[in-house]
């Protein structure tokens, strides 16, 4: 079945151009404008991606992908007009998966709905144990359901995907090369701030006290890892 | 507890010289007190502070008071000017008797010269002068040196509120240049934005597009390079227009006959465009023809802009010696709070489509009818449409 895409950006320009190029890709594309139609939009269809813009009237980017967050963890890359820093940092502190600086090639923003639709997929395990337990954190894997003690944790898929690279390597260092070329891809090899967000909002949902992490701990300077526990 | 010799006279005294130099902001006002405190003890008819200036190392004179028989002689007066270049030289306290012939009391200044000091650097001097004495007892040039301290401190606490002020200024301009630089690398971005993602489109080597889809995008990519190309002569000329380094190619000009042209162009962009065009005859003006344009495209592009779908009407007509233009649209209106900035230089009314327009439309509008000696103003009602009118003389004063 052909993917979704949510395209949502206030110039007409752009969501021709968008539309045109995903089309030949074999995905199907809904529209809108704003972020108050792209919300409307995204709770009244199936939509297995979104392209969203920053600069919006009405309602912007951040407070549409905020807005989103709040029940779904449906991939959103973020289309960022200015190449600051500040704003790819602000997108996925609310939660964006990935993001893409305009001016952008069509090459560029194929490759990028690829990646994400490709982390999307939730991984399933076969000829291992269906369970995996960290102190009070609990993996299903068939299910892909993460536990915190009695509490289920909702994770985005890309998320999920970070926390499976740690439980399968319980005490090896892992480096931020390592991480983002496993999860996101090794396009993205050098995008560390893409994951010191990620594991911040990973700590914020799986550690008792995200300041003082006992999950996935940093070893300054080398990489993360999740410390084998002492029995 | 006073101890034997400081009477409670002269204690008081103090008190009021330093209240006088350090409980006024303004420091012209403290050193005026000062000087008017300083004089219950110490008898002079004219004071002068001199100041060495930065660039010239000559001394400029910094404040100036007569007191007493100086000021009916004023400029004629001795001030001290060569005293206090001595003083300078010397940076030593000088005493100077008048000339032994000199026969009115005017012309027999009794001196006194102090050094002003920054540390143990000389930046001032300040002379006292007596007309016909007394002399200056050691005493005197003591509590002199006292209020000289005071004085040091007053000036210096000028040229401080100066480097202050010079300093606000330029945050200032460079704060503006600052939101200039991020406002217009934001607006060539989109245009470009275009051009690249429609250019490397049509360059993928695993689609291929149908000529009807080809053409669309060509078009849209020469239409933004237009865009951009706009973008940065609008840049351009606001820059110039801001040094006043324009120079306006005066002629005779027949406005009805501009606007129609300007419109002309417009509708072929925009086909549903609605203009609306009312002239009364009218004699010609002397006006730069392309610049007069560069005005009307300006507004029309606003009205298009923000007053989408929204008919445009234009009126031209004569009215107390000069040209009236009234251009109006029916669209959403600006808020009245917003009115009075909207001429400025990268305003742009706030919640407006932020990836429209460089707050530089207007202000180039303002800056061109002001060089024409005309006026351009605004009138606008919520909901019911914006007007600006524009005032252009129609004898030139130029």
């Amino acid at each position: 079945m052909s993917k979704r895409i949510l395209i949502v950006d206030d110039e007409p320009r752009y969501l021709r151009l968008l539309e045109a190029n995903l089309r030949t890709e074999g995905y199907e594309v809904a529209t809108a404008q704003d972020g108050v139609q792209a919300v409307d939009i995204f709770s009244s269809q199936p939509i297995d991606l979104i392209l969203l813009d920053i600069m919006m009237p009405r309602m912007d980017g951040f407070s549409t992908c905020q807005r989103i967050r709040e029940y779904s963890n449906v991939p959103i890359i973020m289309l960022t007009a200015k190449g600051e820093e500040q704003d790819r940092v602000r997108g996925l502190d609310l939660g964006a998966d990935d993001y893409l600086v305009k001016p952008f090639s069509a090459t560029e923003l194929l490759a990028r709905v690829r990646a994400v639709l490709r982390r999307s997929q939730i991984p399933t395990e076969t000829g291992q144990a269906r369970f995996f337990s960290h102190g009070d954190l609990k993996i299903d894997f068939a299910r892909a359901e993460v536990w915190r003690g009695e509490q289920p944790v909702s994770l985005s898929a890309t998320e999920y995907r970070l926390l499976l690279q740690f439980a399968h390597n319980v005490g090896s260092i892992l480096t931020s090369e390592d991480l983002l070329t496993g999860v996101w891809g090794p396009e993205y090899k050098m995008e560390k701030e893409i994951l010191w967000v990620s594991i911040a909002r990973l700590r914020q949902k799986l550690e008792e006290d995200p300041h003082a992490p006992r999950h996935i701990v940093t070893r300054s300077g080398l990489g993360y890892l999740m410390p084998p526990l002492e029995v | 507890m006073y101890n034997k010799g400081l009477d409670p006279r002269t204690l008081a005294y103090i008190q009021t010289l330093v209240q006088a130099a350090s409980m006024n902001d303004d420091w012209k006002i403290a050193l005026d007190k000062l000087l008017v405190a300083l004089r219950a003890e110490f008898v002079f008819d004219n004071a002068a502070i001199y100041m060495v200036d930065q660039a010239t190392s000559n001394l400029e004179i910094a404040h100036a008071r007569a007191v007493g028989r100086g000021k009916a002689a004023e400029a004629d007066a001795a001030w001290g000017e060569s005293l206090a270049n001595q003083v300078l030289a010397r940076e030593c306290v000088i005493v100077q008797d008048p000339l032994e012939n000199a026969n009115d009391r005017i012309s027999q200044a009794y001196l006194l010269g102090l050094p002003l000091y920054n540390g143990s650097k000389v930046f001032g001097v300040m002379v006292f002068v007596r007309f016909g004495g007394p002399i200056y007892e050691e005493a005197h040039i003591t509590l002199a040196t006292v209020v000289g301290s005071f004085v040091a401190a007053l000036l210096f606490r000028k040229l401080h509120e100066k480097t202050r002020q010079q300093l606000t200024t330029l945050q200032q301009k460079v704060q503006l240049q600052d939101d200039f630089v991020a406002t217009i690398s934001h607006e060539l971005r989109t245009p470009l934005g275009f051009i690249k993602g429609y250019s490397t489109t049509l360059l993928r080597s695993d689609t291929t597009w149908d000529e009807e889809t080809k053409q669309e995008f060509l078009t849209i990519i020469d239409e933004e390079a237009d865009r951009l190309a706009q973008l940065i002569d609008n840049i351009l000329e606001s820059a110039k227009l801001q040094s006043h380094s324009v120079q306006l190619n005066m002629q005779p000009l027949r406005l009805e006959a501009l606007i129609r042209d300007v419109v002309l162009r417009v509708c072929t962009r925009h086909k549903n465009l609605e203009v609306e065009l009312l002239f009364e005859p009218v004699p010609p003006i002397q006006g730069d023809n392309v610049r007069i344009t560069q005005v009307f495209d300006n507004l029309f592009s606003n009205a298009i802009k923000y007053a989408s779908g929204s008919k445009i009407s234009v009126v031209v007509k004569e009215q107390k010696g000069s040209l009236l233009v009234i251009f109006s649209d029916r669209g959403p209106g600006i808020p009245k709070a917003y009115l009075p900035y909207i001429f400025e230089r990268f305003y742009r009314v706030p919640g407006e489509r932020t990836s429209k327009g460089s707050g530089l439309g207007l202000y180039i509008c303002n800056q061109i009818i002001m060089a024409h000696h005309g006026k351009i103003w605004v009138e606008s009602e919520l909901k019911k449409g914006t007007t600006f009118y524009i005032q252009l003389p129609i004898k030139s004063a130029i």
